[in-house]
């Protein structure tokens, strides 16, 4: 059953990595990203990508080719893959985020970020800081000072844990 | 678009380079393709540290405003200033983020507001009034029989015993050094050190109702409002200093009421108060008689 558009062939791009990995994807898959469509737009089909490594970026493949056959039925299917997609180390989330905001995808990355959003809500701001490899610039008379004006946020029990 | 224009320019370069992609299972090598050098941008690092500190502040305020969008109460709004706490960059972007009062109806920052706040203990019927983030009274009721009226007891963490010792040249409220009206004068962080070291220094005044009189004629029990209470209701009540004998307080000055509180009319109430309690603590006391149902 093969239509003269499937038999045509499909409009691919190469995408490179930071750290030089090529990859092939469809010209549909890859225009979900803003950054990459604008130069589809003027003609590119070979889309170097110096702010995005390998490891994200075959993740992120991942995301653009299972929202691109997005269909009516396949809802539930795509939920399950998003759930598992954020399941992942803090370090992989920025990782993530930081692709999707240079590529554009706004769907992803407001998923990221709420993502990344729910899992710092119980945090201690000690953990934050290791998570997000934060050096504290606070002296301890100034934390001190932080902690004391603003107690009532303190009282409650903190999650300490980094994942 | 400055990215573009790096790619165009860096195409028309035609910089050939060699095959020095490693093998990934998705790549798809062409042999006889150009492929253009990417200037290496030298803000990367490969330290993860040197990476994640500068997530760039964009997705760091989403993240952040998704935050103060969810958490709209306390005390899952504490997020917001642990946020705010992690270090100084992160406190910038968390106050741009955060509205005043006004414009959110939102607490957040202490500052932003003087919080006061009850914590009710329901099932010991004890409340727990906080004037920003100390706490100046707690209010207990006690039902001590059936069908008798309930006990208060009212610590003043804020006020010294001393205060009513001194009878004749009792300090003024203003040199109290917990007045409340004090306080708001001056700045909350260095006001918290003296309101912490001055609680453990002196003893607490504290106070405790009145105790009512059996009155056969009208088979109920019974307390003098001198005309400011009319109607029987549960939530009367009148404040003496608790007092003990080491105190040498006279025993005039042990029956005086420092604060009474009762029913006029259907949904009117007055409150009569006195030196040492300020009107603010005077009316959150009774406004706590409201609460427990014994």
């Amino acid at each position: 059953m093969a239509s003269t558009t499937e038999t045509k062939q499909k409009k691919m791009l190469i995408l490179k990595s930071a750290d030089n990995d090529e990859f092939e994807i469809e010209e549909s898959v890859g225009v979900q990203s803003e950054t990459i469509k604008n130069l589809v737009e003027d003609g590119f089909t070979f889309v170097p990508l110096p702010n995005v490594y390998t490891k994200a970026l075959i993740k992120i493949i991942d995301y653009l080719k299972k929202h691109a056959n997005k269909t009516d039925s396949n809802d539930e299917e795509i939920k399950t893959f998003d759930k598992d997609f954020v399941n992942t180390t803090f370090d992989d989330l920025f990782e993530l985020v930081s692709a999707a905001n240079y590529l554009h995808i706004s769907c992803l990355m407001n998923m990221l970020c709420q993502t990344i959003a729910d899992r710092i809500k119980d945090k201690s701001p000690e953990a934050v800081r290791k998570i997000f490899h934060i050096n504290c610039d606070y002296t301890p008379e100034e934390e001190a000072k932080i902690r004391k004006a603003n107690a009532q946020a303190f009282e409650g029990q903190f999650d300490e844990s980094l994942d | 678009m400055s990215f573009k224009s790096i790619v165009r320019g860096l195409r028309d370069m035609k910089v050939r380079i060699g095959n020095i992609s490693r093998t990934v299972a998705e790549r798809k090598h062409r042999s006889n393709r150009t492929v253009c050098r990417i200037v290496p941008d030298v803000a990367l690092s490969d330290t993860v540290e040197g990476r994640w500190a500068s997530l760039p502040p964009k997705l760091l305020m989403d993240i952040i405003h998704r935050l103060e969008e969810s958490e709209a109460s306390w005390p899952a709004r504490a997020v917001i200033v642990c946020c705010a706490s992690v270090c100084k960059s992160w406190r910038e972007i968390t106050k741009q983020i955060v509205k005043t009062p006004e414009e959110c109806c939102r607490l957040t920052f202490p500052i932003s507001l003087k919080q006061c706040f009850v914590k009710r203990d329901r099932a010991k019927s004890v409340y727990r009034l906080y004037f920003g983030m100390t706490p100046f009274a707690t209010v207990s009721y006690e039902a001590i029989l059936e069908h008798a009226p309930r006990k208060m007891h009212c610590a003043m963490h804020s006020i010294p015993f001393s205060s009513i010792q001194e009878v004749g040249s009792a300090p003024k409220p203003t040199s109290l050094p917990r007045s409340f009206d004090e306080k708001s004068s001056s700045t909350p962080l260095s006001k918290a050190k003296d309101i912490s070291s001055t609680v453990t220094a002196q003893e607490p005044l504290v106070l405790k109702s009145k105790a009512p009189w059996w009155n056969e004629k009208v088979q109920g029990w019974c307390l003098h409002f001198k005309g400011r209470v009319t109607v029987a209701a549960v939530e009367n009540f009148q404040l003496l200093a608790a007092v003990d004998a080491c105190h040498n307080i006279p025993v005039t000055e042990q029956d005086k009421v420092i604060l009474q509180f009762g029913k006029i009319g259907e949904d009117i109430f007055t409150m009569d108060y006195c030196y040492p309690l300020s009107a603010f603590q005077a009316f959150a006391i009774c406004l706590s008689a409201f609460g427990p149902f014994i």
